[in-house]
């Protein structure tokens, strides 16, 4: 870990200790995009800050990893709406900074993470993403 | 029992006489009075029209049953500054004759898209999972394919010298996009199916190229494009072949468009319109450089219009039932507004006197309302409770027996579900929302089972027609009964 990073993440835990309630300030995944799915000025704003953001847990693509993504609505497989699963445009790749527990799909969460811009492909996933949250730890909201 | 009888008709006699007086009752100058008089006098005159048909239109929400449409006709109210519960849907006036709609598959209770679809282009009732196929074939069967094909309603006005469109917010290779020209065993072979039967999208260009297609626009681009090409919106092609569908189509004089600008130059009378890679999107979440639905119905009219012996046209909403899936209400009813707005642009592109408007829906969704609230609750939201006095409700939120407020629509299941997974069982307690959370686009209301999707019901849809022969719907009919009502009107002398 860069030594800035683990800086950033400790201060980030030490906030949460001193203030846990902080939902009133999330960031919805919503408020990261504009329309057009450009970046909004709320997230280059925050570009590598660390953030909260509130969203749900995907259904983990692996097990025991430390990987997952977050929605903004409860990512709910529809056999009717599409004959293959397609992400929504607008989510987040978080990558935690421990194997990940799985939440329930329809249990709302708030993540805490390094704010990431920019198009990344997982080496090992092959997962593409333009907005990511890493060093992320989350709660239930 | 005489003496009963007797009094029975002294009062049948005097509702008559006061029927006959109503200016003299207390309660005659009561708006609800007054218009309802005005409705008796307008139905009484209401004349038949037993012309022929020059042109169809079906408009279908897809998901959008009597209790989804009764949500869309509070919120349009509401929008427009309303109460809510008095508003009219444009189709909701005595110009359009109805009937509730019977939306079962031949071998489900609860029915899905394909089937329902199928059924009303081509008359009778089909399988789950199945477009155009009769009871002889069953899902997933390709070898059941050949043997039951039917003839659709598209075959049958191309024939006799129409142009046919098809218009939707979902894939165009969608259930209900594809029943208009497709005949499947499965629903789901939209860009791939197996040796001997031919995918839906393959079976649209094969469609245009025979002319019993002319028009059509949706999402979906990603099945049309050859394997590891990608659609002009940058995305994956869904297709396990070298096939390029789009370069098909305009080898045979077909004008190709992919956004709003290139619809509103596009010319001609044949037009493939592929605006997004998979389902367009929601109304809410719309940009302006992607067609609306009534910008393609629009479209489709002034295009199919060119043939002087008219045309058939079905209009699909398609995305009212992908947000009731998501037990997102709010999303469901911004693209109900965009139907709204499609069967307005139809209407108005259209003359009455040869043009069949059909308004329905192919099928509810496990969509209920809670009570009691007061008029004017926000029906995306809370409940809020009656005023005694007044009209608009009391501004205090209604809590259930959990000391918890609770929104007006609920889902029976869904991803909304307030149980939760915990250590292997499902537990739960409701949370607590806010009007300002509850109202919110991205609120999923509240749900009882646990599900990832939420379900389709087999409860009724209405259906509203005008134009020639629109009032052989009346009553409570099958579904497939509309495709019957469409053939007489287009046939008729």
């Amino acid at each position: 870990m860069k030594r800035r990073t683990f800086m950033l993440a400790t201060a980030a835990a030490a906030t949460t200790l001193i203030l846990p309630a902080r939902a009133a300030d999330d960031i919805k995944l919503r408020d990261l995009y504009n329309k057009d799915l450009s970046f909004s000025d709320m997230a280059l704003a925050n570009q590598d800050k660390i953030v909260d953001v509130s969203g749900y847990m995907a259904p983990p693509l692996k097990a025991e990893s430390a990987f997952f993504v977050l929605t903004r609505m409860p990512m709910s497989f529809c056999p009717f709406c599409d004959s293959e699963a397609t992400w929504p445009s607008d989510i987040i790749a978080v990558y935690a900074r421990d194997t990940v527990t799985v939440q329930p799909f329809n249990v709302g969460i708030v993540v805490t993470g390094t704010l990431e811009l920019g198009t990344y492909r997982d080496p090992d996933l092959g997962f593409v993403s333009r907005v990511r949250l890493t060093n992320a730890e989350y709660r239930r909201s | 029992m005489r003496k009963i009888g007797i009094a029975a008709l002294l009062a049948a006699s005097t509702l008559a006489m006061s029927g006959a007086n109503a200016q003299d009752l207390p309660q005659s100058a009561d708006p609800y009075f007054t218009n309802a008089q005005a409705l008796i006098a307008e139905m009484a005159a209401r004349q038949p029209n037993t012309g022929k048909a020059k042109n169809v239109i079906l408009l279908i929400a897809d998901g959008q049953g009597v209790g989804t449409n009764y949500a869309i006709r509070l919120f349009a109210g509401q929008q427009e500054g309303k109460l809510g519960e008095e508003h009219v849907l444009p189709y909701e006036t005595a110009e359009y004759h109805s009937a509730l709609v019977k939306t079962y598959n031949l071998n489900a209770q609860t029915p899905d898209s394909a089937p329902t679809a199928g059924s009303m282009n081509t008359g009778i009732k089909q399988r789950f999972n199945l477009i155009n196929l009769g009871p002889n074939a069953f899902t997933e069967d390709c070898s059941t394919e050949e043997a039951n094909k039917l003839t659709t309603f598209s075959e049958i006005v191309s024939e006799a010298g129409k142009s046919v469109g098809v218009v939707s917010t979902a894939r165009l290779t969608h259930a209900t996009p594809a029943a208009v020209y497709a005949k499947t065993a499965y629903r789901n072979w939209e860009a791939e199916a197996p040796e001997g039967c031919t995918d839906i999208a393959v079976q649209l260009i094969d469609a245009m190229e025979a002319g019993t297609i002319d028009v059509a626009m949706a999402g979906g681009a990603r099945n049309f494009v050859p394997m590891n090409a990608e659609t002009s919106f940058g995305g994956k092609s869904s297709r396990k072949d070298e096939t390029d569908l789009i370069a098909r189509a305009t080898a045979f004089g077909t004008t190709f468009v992919t956004d709003k600008a290139s619809l509103d130059a596009a010319s001609g009378d044949k037009i493939l319109g592929l605006f997004t890679n998979s389902d367009m999107a929601y109304e809410y979440d719309r940009t302006e450089t992607e067609p609306s639905l009534a910008d393609m119905t629009a479209a489709a009219i002034k295009a199919l219009s060119t043939n002087e012996n008219g045309f058939y046209l079905e209009v699909e909403a398609g995305r009212v039932d992908h947000a009731n899936h998501a037990g997102n209400l709010y999303r469901a009813l911004t693209d109900g507004l965009a139907f709204i707005d499609a069967v307005k642009i139809a209407d108005e592109l259209t003359n009455d006197e040869d043009t069949l408007i059909i308004v329905t829906a192919d099928h509810e969704h496990a969509i209920a309302f809670n009570g009691y609230c007061g008029r004017g609750t926000p029906i995306e939201g809370l409940c809020m409770g009656i005023s005694n006095e007044g009209l608009e409700h009391n501004g205090e939120l209604e809590t259930a027996a959990d000391g918890k407020p609770y929104s007006v629509v609920g889902y029976l299941n869904g991803a909304g579900s307030v149980l939760t997974e915990q250590a292997g069982a499902y537990f739960g307690t409701r949370p607590i929302a806010t009007q300002e959370e509850a109202i919110d686009p991205d609120y999923l209301q509240q749900a009882l089972i646990p599900m990832s999707s939420e379900s389709h019901s087999g409860e009724d849809v209405a259906v509203y027609a005008k134009g020639p022969w629109a009032h052989l719907f009346d009553g409570t009919i099958e579904q497939n009964y509309i495709f019957h009502v469409m053939n007489h009107a287009v046939a008729a002398n």
